[in-house]
């Protein structure tokens, strides 16, 4: 089922991720997590493709959407009578979409949404070009997109992934787990972030990814946002 | 650019440090009756449908829980102190309410752990908390259906290195249409907002 010319095999690796301490010391005293190799997305899913899993499944039209799956902002850009996506945005990435309709999107492709530790690993790129990246990211953070461009934009990055940063936000399939380092013994122990207070901004990595754990942290399934969209992915096996 | 992510990032911490919402904003929802099998309400957990597997080997959808309003938590059997605690904690709410009351409800617990929490492992777990009451059930499900339950039930966990879980221990009442009717911190010892939600439910 899935057509493998738009995914990437994104090989086996590591990478550091990012866990804010009770002490405010940044994550370099973290040990690195291993991922897999995973098939992932070369983009993020675009209004086109959406629109194509809508038609066949119409549970998830605009007027159809249960209130469970989604806030009342599902696929508001997409703003003709139909219910469909305008003309000039079906290669543009499909965002204002909530968790469950992108798990249901994916699962439809006989996909799933990638991990929160594959979608790090991946944006990180093995360091390649590491400062360029830091600076792009923080450069788009703090300045977000006023008009999305389409997909494939830009170039890919060194594992053939477009888009991972400077266009949306993205879902991962676990974006509700908490920031806590792999050998944490306290269950629930909620200080791990918001008791820390400080932290070392002088770090850009650290702060941009940061940024990006506290975000999904602020997510709930049925939330939707301007700039938050997805991708999917699917095991190597 | 710096007040710009200072302003961002202020927001995220507000956001993510705001206690979970439990479910105190209620809005008017007018529920039809009715049958089991009809379609549920829009904002039910019953429009999941995944299935899950109960300790006695017989597998179920959420939907099965219906026409009876549900105390629901997620624990994991391994788990050495919150989940006992909130194990003791629903069971404190079962003893507030009559006989005839309490068979009027579900008490359902949902395994984080689909790896180790077994059918054999829940019954063990069930024995060892002296659940006997048919109206407890005791579920394992895939990897799949954990997350999508705890996305909607807005409960947060990660499986951390050793195979445990770090998770929060929450208990919600679910009204025999599916719809989360209240939500409460499972460490809180103080039972009876959870108590009233439910017997509100039963009249």
């Amino acid at each position: 089922m899935v057509r493998v010319e738009d995914m990437v095999l994104v090989p086996e690796g590591s990478f550091t991720p990012f866990f804010l301490k009770r002490d405010g010391t940044n994550s370099s005293s973290v040990p690195t997590t291993s991922v897999q190799a995973f098939w992932l997305d070369a983009t993020p899913v675009t209004n086109h493709k959406l629109q194509t899993f809508v038609h066949k499944h119409p549970d998830w039209h605009k007027a159809n959407i249960k209130k469970i799956f989604s806030d009342s902002h599902y696929l508001e850009h997409w703003q003709n009578q139909q219910g469909t996506a305008n003309t000039a945005d079906l290669d543009k990435p499909v965002v204002n979409v909530s968790w469950f309709a992108a798990a249901a999107y994916c699962e439809a492709q006989d996909k799933r949404l990638p991990s929160t530790d594959e979608w790090e690993y991946t944006l990180t790129d093995n360091d390649r070009n590491k400062e360029n990246l830091q600076k792009q990211i923080m450069a788009w953070y703090s300045v977000p997109n006023k008009e999305l461009p389409a997909v494939r934009s830009k170039p890919a990055n060194g594992f053939g992934i477009f888009d991972m940063a400077g266009l949306i936000w993205e879902w991962t399939a676990d974006f509700n787990s908490y920031m806590a380092p792999p050998d944490s013994r306290n269950s629930g122990d909620k200080n791990l972030f918001c008791g820390s207070g400080s932290l070392n901004a002088s770090n850009l990595g650290d702060y941009a990814a940061f940024m990006r754990y506290s975000y999904r942290e602020s997510l709930k399934g049925n939330f939707t946002g301007k700039n938050l969209g997805f991708r999917c992915a699917k095991d190597a096996k | 650019m710096k007040t710009n992510l200072k302003r961002q990032l202020l927001l995220s911490l507000l956001l993510a440090c705001s206690a979970p919402a439990f479910a105190e904003e209620h809005e008017h929802h007018h529920h039809q009756h009715e049958s089991l099998l009809s379609t549920p309400s829009t904002d039910s957990v019953f429009n999941i449908t995944d299935s899950w597997t109960a300790a006695d080997g017989r597998t179920f959808q959420l939907s099965n829980l219906g026409g009876k309003p549900t105390v629901v938590a997620m624990v994991y059997t391994s788990c050495q102190y919150v989940c006992p605690l909130t194990v003791q904690n629903i069971k404190r709410i079962e003893r507030s309410l009559s006989a005839a009351q309490a068979g009027k409800v579900n008490f359902a617990l949902f395994s984080f752990d689909p790896q180790r929490d077994t059918p054999a492992k829940l019954t063990e777990f069930a024995k060892l908390h002296s659940i006997t009451s048919p109206s407890w059930v005791l579920a394992q499900g895939s990897e799949g259906a954990v997350r999508k339950l705890a996305v909607t039930l807005g409960i947060k966990y990660k499986k951390v290195q050793s195979g445990d879980y770090e998770h929060d221990a929450t208990i919600s009442i679910l009204d025999s249409n599916g719809v989360v009717k209240f939500q409460a911190d499972a460490m809180n010892k103080n039972i009876d907002g959870a108590a009233d939600a439910l017997k509100a439910l039963l009249h």
